[in-house]
């Protein structure tokens, strides 16, 4: 049995304009010890898919309209408010994009470290306050004794970050949410981070879910990769294969924008990138096609992804795509119209 | 923290010369000096030993200077119309009754304002939240004299439940005379910090570290009653100090109604009887409150934001 | 004091989620941008309805003050004509309630309330315009002044404001009336401004601040534009918006303190009216009439009702911060 299995995850925001459908109809599932990495552009609802697996979507307007979330079999989407928060931070952690807004400025690191363990284990504070230390250790911060009396605004955001991340070790729960983890730092310190998240993540043999807008993050780290596109996953396999035959042209134009290091040296020399023409169709009442039809470079009006929308189907064994135009199906279409 | 503190501290002194500075060239604008234009007959020889013995015939700022080592000796000079007492001996008299009447009012507005603040903030477009915010509006909108008389009209006099004048005299002392005057006072600040609590309780709410606490798995409880009531508290705290300006406006008028003989009343008399060394012991006594009041709001938010102990 | 009064005023919750959200982007070009700025206002005004309500009813008010003491005279509106001069003294009349002739009742000398609260109506707004309009003035220059300075003398300047901030207005208000040595008009003026100036100051300031590290104004200064044309063609037009929202929240709290101080025996000389001084009027035998006290502080509760509503309307339609989040 997967750890983490979302089936046909639909979050939909009812606000005034109308119903926003961010997450609409989203199924993956992630294995013990294995990283999932979920990329798409902001307002793609990979965050909003991440927050319901929590069940932290601001309620109202936020709602689950249907799916489930089964994590080691159990429903969390039909759990109480009670039995939801033993899950969170115990089984479940999460880390949040910005560091800098994440921690409660007015409480010392100590204690917001502390207060995760004696919530979930029966612990005293002084055995909580050594874990603390232990953990701040752990995530490579310097003094860790001393610096638990600290107060976040005297750390910088990357040592925040690593805050965040003893914060969700603390439990050693099974699976470890990184929503943009390193999105708010410097590039230097991106890597850092990273690094440190799949070390600890194999340590502690959780599995991961890393969401990004960043191809080249989730390269290193994922097993398996899912592509999000307003609201939906439009391609899902595994990190190799997708990288070497993308078969969604959102896909390979997300891979395009992708600056190269290998290859022609005259591309490189030109840095040159892809850039995506268009934005995403509006959530609230979404067009019937294709979502990606109005951007995408190989749909024509008479084709019927302008009309219905194209079913997410297995076109490789372990490699789905929900596209009218995958890139080997292309091929033979571009012969065809030689011919 | 205490290097914190003790700027803050040293910085009050300029502060309080400054108010009395301004208070006593007011004084001085309004022109004479006591013992010249009252109505009683002194002969000149007295009248210039008196002039002597207060420096009234010393220049402004030496006056100022004698003024300022009065205050700070706790000595505000003698009454100008009651020839007997000085002002010390007013305040003495006077200001325990406005003291009580004052921390009675706040009593009231923490305990009811707070929690209604909180409780419509929990349950943000509830009918409860409509009821504390229309309630509050109109606590916003009465004058207190109005709110004083509706109380003394239909709680004292057609319900007949309370006396509707009176005060007991202790400070420790307490019975149901006290209720209205300190309910007609407390009524704003009450519905200021029900608003303020609420506006403040729901932009927490709406913060990353609250959901931080939340995807922890801490209970409802630690997460309303540790992040966001802590943080969004801290509003509520340094509203007190300027609050309290209204609540010393506010207590001229209350007395003044319900025949409190506290320090507003006195002033309002000096006024009238030209008293005018009460009315400025009394101005320079309420503002060197609101200063110190303002040290300690100033010292309470270091304490509770972390942050700001180091940005000064 | 009066500067809490208005600090509460400001922004209470969040705007709720996509409030708002629908305008379009105003099209190029600084005039442009201007009028539709006031035109997307007055959008963002008309639909909240609490706000559209309280000004409304604040016209309302405004007319009746304005137009009734005109109209008594007209033959054929009320039977009784004399009586509803305001200041027409008939003791046959003392205390005579309420009925069609006094639809407000009347007070002791039987001078009808219907009238008199619409004269001191005229009173007690214009003295609350007045010393709102020095407010602002005060706190334009003084604002400006410290912002736009920046530095060493804003700093002087703002320590100066906090060393005052909070104190009781009453008590030098009451001095101010002294100095004076009457209760005109003017020194009701000065008194109400004298302490409560202060926070237009800051709010005054804190636009001059924001604005002046905006890039258009980086822009000006580059191309070697003078200070005071900065301040003036860039700074000062920008602050209108905030001026505005300060007019209702000052105009509540100077009502309220000439209340207070008629209230208390330092209104205005009489016969002049103001509802502050029908109040005092009313004190004294309010227990058996208590109407005589209840109509001007109505009248005052609901100007101030009305002024903080549309403040509060004004202020989510205008401010800034609201504006940036569609």
């Amino acid at each position: 049995m997967a750890l983490l299995e979302v089936n046909d995850l639909k979050t939909y925001f009812y606000t005034r304009q109308g119903v926003v459908q961010a997450v609409d109809g989203v199924t993956f599932t992630v294995d013990k010890g294995q990283t999932l990495g979920i990329v798409g552009e902001s307002g793609c609802g990979k965050s909003v898919t991440a927050l319901s697996i929590m069940g932290l979507i601001p309620k109202p307007p936020a709602k689950i309209a249907g799916g489930q979330v089964l994590f080691e079999g159990q429903d969390l989407t039909q759990l109480s408010d009670r039995e939801l928060q033993n899950v969170r931070g115990r089984q479940v952690a999460m880390i949040f994009q910005d560091p800098m807004t994440s921690l409660n400025p007015t409480l010392k690191i100590g204690t917001q470290i502390r207060e995760t363990l004696e919530r979930h284990f029966d612990m005293s504070r002084d055995e909580a306050r050594k874990r603390a230390i232990e953990l701040l250790d752990e995530v490579r911060i310097p003094r860790a004794a001393e610096r638990l009396d600290d107060y976040p605004h005297r750390f910088s955001g990357g040592m925040r970050q690593r805050v965040m991340i003893a914060i969700a070790l603390s439990c050693s729960p099974k699976l470890l949410i990184a929503d943009e983890p390193t999105t708010a730092l410097d590039v230097t310190i991106q890597a850092q981070i990273l690094d440190l998240l799949d070390e600890l993540r194999r340590e502690h043999e959780m599995a991961m879910i890393l969401i990004t807008h960043d191809m080249g993050v989730v390269a290193e780290t994922a097993d398996d990769i899912a592509v999000m596109y307003a609201g939906q996953i439009v391609e899902y396999t595994n990190s190799l294969e997708l990288f070497d035959s993308p078969e969604h042209p959102y896909t390979e134009a997300l891979l395009g924008a992708l600056p190269q290091l290998e290859g022609d040296e005259q591309e490189i020399r030109e840095g040159r990138l892809t850039s995506i023409p268009g934005r995403p169709p509006d959530l609230i009442n979404p067009p019937e096609a294709c979502r990606f039809a109005a951007r995408c470079p190989y749909s024509h009006y008479e084709d019927s992804c302008t009309r219905v929308q194209p079913e997410l189907r297995e076109i490789r064994p372990g490699h789905l795509v929900r596209s009218a135009h995958p890139t080997t199906e292309r091929a033979g279409e571009r012969e065809k119209v030689e011919v | 923290m205490t290097t914190f503190i003790i700027r803050r501290v040293v910085w009050t002194i300029p502060v309080i010369l400054l108010v009395i500075l301004m208070t006593f060239l007011m004084m001085r604008q309004i022109g004479g000096n006591p013992f010249r234009h009252t109505e009683r007959n002194v002969p000149a020889a007295i009248q210039k030993n008196l002039e002597r013995k207060f420096h009234l015939d010393r220049p402004w700022y030496v006056q100022y200077a004698y003024y300022v080592k009065g205050v700070f000796t706790f000595d505000l000079g003698p009454s100008m119309s009651q020839r007997t007492r000085t002002v010390n001996d007013i305040v003495k008299d006077g200001f325990p009754r406005s003291l009580k009447l004052g921390i009675l009012a706040y009593f009231w507005a923490i305990l009811f304002g707070v929690p209604a603040g909180i409780l419509a903030a929990l349950r943000p477009n509830s009918i409860f939240d409509y009821f504390a915010m229309l309630f509050s509006s109109i606590g916003f909108a009465l004058p207190s004299f109005f709110v004083a008389t509706l109380l003394i009209y239909y709680v004292g006099l057609k319900l007949g439940w309370v006396p509707t004048n009176g005060w007991p005299e202790g400070f420790w002392q307490f019975d149901s005379r006290v209720l209205l005057p300190s309910l007609a006072l407390g009524l704003f600040p009450m519905a200021y910090f029900a608003r303020l609590v609420r506006g403040a309780m729901l932009e927490t709410m709406q913060q990353d570290y609250v959901r931080t606490a939340k995807a922890k798995g801490l209970r409802y409880r630690r997460v309303i009653g540790l992040h966001v009531l802590r943080n969004s508290l801290i509003p509520a705290v340094t509203a007190t100090a300027p609050l309290l300006g209204l609540i010393i406006t506010g207590t001229f008028v209350i007395e003044f109604i319900f025949s409190i003989p506290g320090i507003g009343r006195y002033f309002i008399s000096s006024v009238s009887n030209r008293d005018y060394s009460v009315v400025m012991g009394i101005t320079v006594l309420t503002s060197v409150i609101i200063v110190i009041a303002n040290l300690f709001v100033d010292i309470m938010y270091g304490v509770l934001d972390p942050r700001t102990r180091e940005a000064r | 004091m009066a500067v809490d009064r208005r600090e509460a005023a400001l922004p209470t919750a969040p705007p709720a989620v996509g409030a708002g959200a629908t305008l379009e982007e105003p099209s190029a070009g600084a005039p442009i941008a201007q009028a539709s700025l006031w035109k997307d206002a007055w959008y963002r005004y008309v639909r909240n309805k609490a706000a559209v309500a309280a000004g409304a009813f604040f016209i309302i008010l405004v007319l009746y003050c304005l137009l009734i003491p005109g109209f008594w005279k007209i033959p054929g509106i009320w039977t009784s004509l004399k009586d509803y001069d305001p200041n027409h003294v008939d003791f046959s009349q003392s205390y005579a309630g309420f009925s069609l002739d006094h639809p407000f009742s009347t007070d002791k000398f039987g001078r009808d309330l219907f009238a008199r609260t619409a004269v001191g109506g005229q009173i007690s707004i214009a003295i609350g315009f007045a010393a709102t309009f020095f407010i602002l003035v005060i706190g334009v220059v003084y604002g400006s002044i410290s912002g736009f300075a920046g530095g060493f003398i804003d700093n002087i300047m703002m320590r100066f404001l906090d060393a005052l901030y909070g104190l009781p207005y009453l008590p030098f208000a009451i001095i101010t009336l002294a100095i004076f040595g009457t209760q005109s008009f003017m020194a009701m003026t000065v008194a109400l401004t004298i302490a409560s100036w202060f926070t237009s100051a800051r709010i005054v300031r804190g636009q001059i601040i924001t604005l002046k590290e905006n890039d258009y104004v980086r822009a000006a200064k580059a191309v070697g534009a003078r200070w005071y044309r900065i301040l003036v063609r860039h700074l000062l037009p920008n602050t209108l918006g905030v001026l505005v929202i300060a007019i209702f929240l000052e105009l509540p709290s100077v009502v309220l303190g000439e209340a207070f101080l008629s209230f208390i025996g330092l209104g205005i000389n009489p016969p002049t009216a103001s509802w502050g001084s029908m109040a005092q009027d009313g004190r004294d035998a309010f227990r058996l009439h208590p109407e005589v006290l209840f109509i001007p502080s109505l009248a005052i509760a609901t100007l101030v009702l009305c002024a903080n509503f549309i403040a509060d309307g004004l202020r989510d339609a205008l401010d800034p911060r609201t504006r940036e989040t569609k």
